[in-house]
């Protein structure tokens, strides 16, 4: 099990992917928040977390994910999530942030349905 | 001037009515505030608990996330002027600033509508988590219904532990024989047991300061609780460092609370997972206990060789599904014919593998070296090689020469033979040997008789002489002798039947203790 987190981008035409492996916590939340703001400076405006190696996420974490959130929806921009546990599908639905972000069973629905929209 | 034209002011009223547009409308003010003030930069801070944290900044001048009014330190505030504001904000600019105009006073409100914004926000978002503490509550609850799996729900409960009280480490043990032993960890390492009787981890599981110090090494604060099912230890969660956004800090009065609720529904998951394994290993040892016993059915003979002159037969009744009782008739050269009965130590499956080496080594000696001076030593020896220092082998072998009648025997251990002769007298025929498979050197003796016209030889194991009443006493030589006499004349398995149904009324219930084997020859008269 992976509790520290590891992020990785991949920028796909359009829309920048965030790769998330392990515990979305206050480390892991401050990493992903980095790499997004890094990512928004470099006017990205669509990104999409990618959670498939996450399988666990606590509130400092979804208070960072929902400041993020919060960021896009300044910016005008789309935030989207995918490959969900049960468990963090159900945390998202509870904690409000499906309402703002959308999210998808996988990668390929998620770039489709971004792509879309830009 | 905040705005100065249509569209600024238009800007403005738009920021102001935008819940999630709080920051940029106090960055705007706070910019407009410098500028009215000739400040060449300035931070607000707005409180967060005891600290204050910086909301924005206006300038080029870079200032801390926090300050902490109970221990500012020197050079943070070095060359700025502190402003507070009506509703808990405080501004940083250098040099000195008059206050109480209408920049401040509009700058003060909007703090305090942001102030107000981020706390009803937190309540919300607390609010909000409740239902997810109550949500794992539920799925673990549900979890007793769906999942068996151990490992699954380990895996679970632990995850769910950890996200719950905001846990940076975590440790799941479960408790067993040994005391408890690490099932799971998340985030590190943990000590992999403890004993059942720990003091310093009693204590700990009680809620007393201070937890044992390999529990989970480099936490600087923990929390433990037990998992018990009606007051017996099941197994605990340990869990480690509570994080904020300022780092790690030790766990509230109120993750006791949850974390105990939570145990106890893991309790009653977990006890549900263990009894399911425990049939399931049931199970598989009943299937491995039904083929041992299919095995064994297949070493004991199907029926009895027909030898002219002479009526044979066997009967075995093991007492568990699988026993240690073995027979067999072996045709050997010359018209000869072997008869033994052996009982191997114990029962069950290690004595039913002892019985299936005990009869394939019978029948590759025989069958390559006849019977021979040395059988029973070789015998011997291969069974001292191939069982374990506690197994061994109590034989009655016997060779019957048809013709004459001569009887040839080898008794290792087991009990006397019988022979009912036919005037009446019953011959016992004794013990020449040690059990095979316990002494390598052991010898054998041979001994002679001969089975005349009218004889009977009854071969048994002790399960019919040591079969008990519910008084404790035992079958005993003396009544197979009396059921052998008083049913010799009639077929030999109306007469097997007879010592079946002769020591089954003597226990009159009392459970079969042993396995139970017959073997009968008699010569026609």
């Amino acid at each position: 099990m992976t509790e520290s987190l590891r992020v990785t981008v991949d920028r796909q035409e359009g829309v920048a992917v965030i790769h998330t492996e392990g515990y979305i916590n206050n480390q892991g939340g401050e990493e992903i928040a980095r790499v997004a703001y890094q990512l928004i400076d470099e006017q990205s405006k669509v990104l999409l977390l990618n959670l498939a190696g996450t399988k666990i996420v606590n509130s400092i974490g979804i208070s960072i994910l929902i400041e993020i959130i919060e960021k896009m929806i300044e910016i005008d921009g789309r935030l989207g999530f995918c490959n969900l546990t049960q468990t963090i599908a159900k945390t998202f639905e509870i904690m409000g942030l499906a309402q703002y972000a959308k999210i998808y069973p996988d990668e390929a629905q998620a770039l489709a349905d971004l792509r879309s929209a830009t | 001037m905040i705005a100065t034209t249509r569209e600024d002011w238009e800007d403005l009223l738009a920021l102001s009515q935008s819940e999630s547009a709080a920051r940029p409308l106090l960055e705007r003010l706070l910019e407009h505030w410098c500028r009215l003030h000739r400040a060449e930069a300035a931070a607000l801070y707005l409180e967060r608990g005891a600290l204050l944290e910086r909301e924005c900044t206006h300038g080029p001048r870079e200032f801390p996330d926090f300050y902490d009014p109970a221990a500012p330190a020197a050079e943070f505030a070095r060359g700025l002027a502190l402003f507070r504001l009506p509703g808990g904000a405080l501004v940083f600019a250098p040099g000195e600033i008059p206050l109480a105009d209408a920049a401040t006073l509009l700058l003060s409100e909007a703090s305090k509508a942001s102030r107000l914004s981020r706390q009803l926000k937190e309540q919300r978002f607390q609010a909000n988590y409740r239902g997810v503490e109550l949500e794992a509550l539920y799925d673990v609850g549900l979890k007793v219904a769906s999942t068996l799996d151990l490992e699954e729900l380990s895996e679970e409960i632990l995850l769910h532990a950890v996200m719950l009280l905001d846990a940076r480490r975590g440790a799941l043990y479960l408790f067993g024989p040994g005391g408890y032993k690490v099932q799971r960890t998340f985030g590190g390492e943990a000590a992999e047991s403890f004993a059942a009787g720990d003091s310093a981890l009693a204590r700990f599981l009680a809620g007393e300061p201070g937890a044992p110090d390999s529990l989970l090494p480099g936490a600087r604060h923990l929390l433990g609780v037990p998992i018990e099912i009606e007051g017996s230890p099941r197994g605990l969660i340990a869990v480690g460092d509570k994080e904020s956004r300022r780092g790690v800090g030790p766990f509230r009065a109120s993750d006791r609370r949850s974390l105990g609720l939570f145990a106890n529904q893991a309790a009653i998951a977990l006890e549900n997972a263990r009894l399911h394994l425990q049939a399931l290993e049931k199970e598989r040892l009943e299937r491995e206990m039904s083929l041992a016993a299919e095995i064994q059915r297949q070493i004991l003979p199907k029926g009895a060789p027909e030898i002219p002159g002479y009526e044979l037969a066997g009967w075995n009744r093991p007492a568990l599904q699988v026993g240690g009782d073995y027979y067999g008739f072996l045709e050997l050269p010359g018209d000869r014919l072997g008869l033994s009965v052996g009982d191997v130590s114990g029962k069950g499956m290690p004595a039913a593998l002892l019985v299936s080496t005990l009869h394939s080594a019978l029948r590759l000696l025989l069958e390559r070296n006849g019977v021979g001076p040395d059988f029973l030593e070789r015998l011997n020896g291969h069974l001292a090689d191939s069982s374990t220092a506690n197994k061994f082998v109590t034989l009655f072998f016997a060779e019957l020469d048809p013709g004459s009648g001569e009887l040839g025997y080898l008794n290792a251990g087991h009990n006397p033979g019988l022979i009912l002769r036919r005037d009446g007298t019953l011959e016992e025929l004794g013990s020449g040997g040690v059990p095979l498979g316990l002494i390598r050197a052991a010898q054998f003796r041979e001994q002679k008789t001969a089975i005349h016209p009218g004889d009977l030889l009854c071969l048994y194991s002790d399960g019919i002489t040591e079969a008990c009443s519910p008084d404790d006493e035992e079958f005993g030589l003396e009544r197979l002798g009396n059921v052998l006499t008083d049913c010799r004349d009639q077929p030999l398995p109306d007469l097997i039947q007879a010592i079946e149904r002769a020591t089954t009324a003597f226990a009159e219930g009392y459970p079969q203790g042993d396995d139970q084997t017959v073997v009968l020859l008699r010569r026609a008269g």
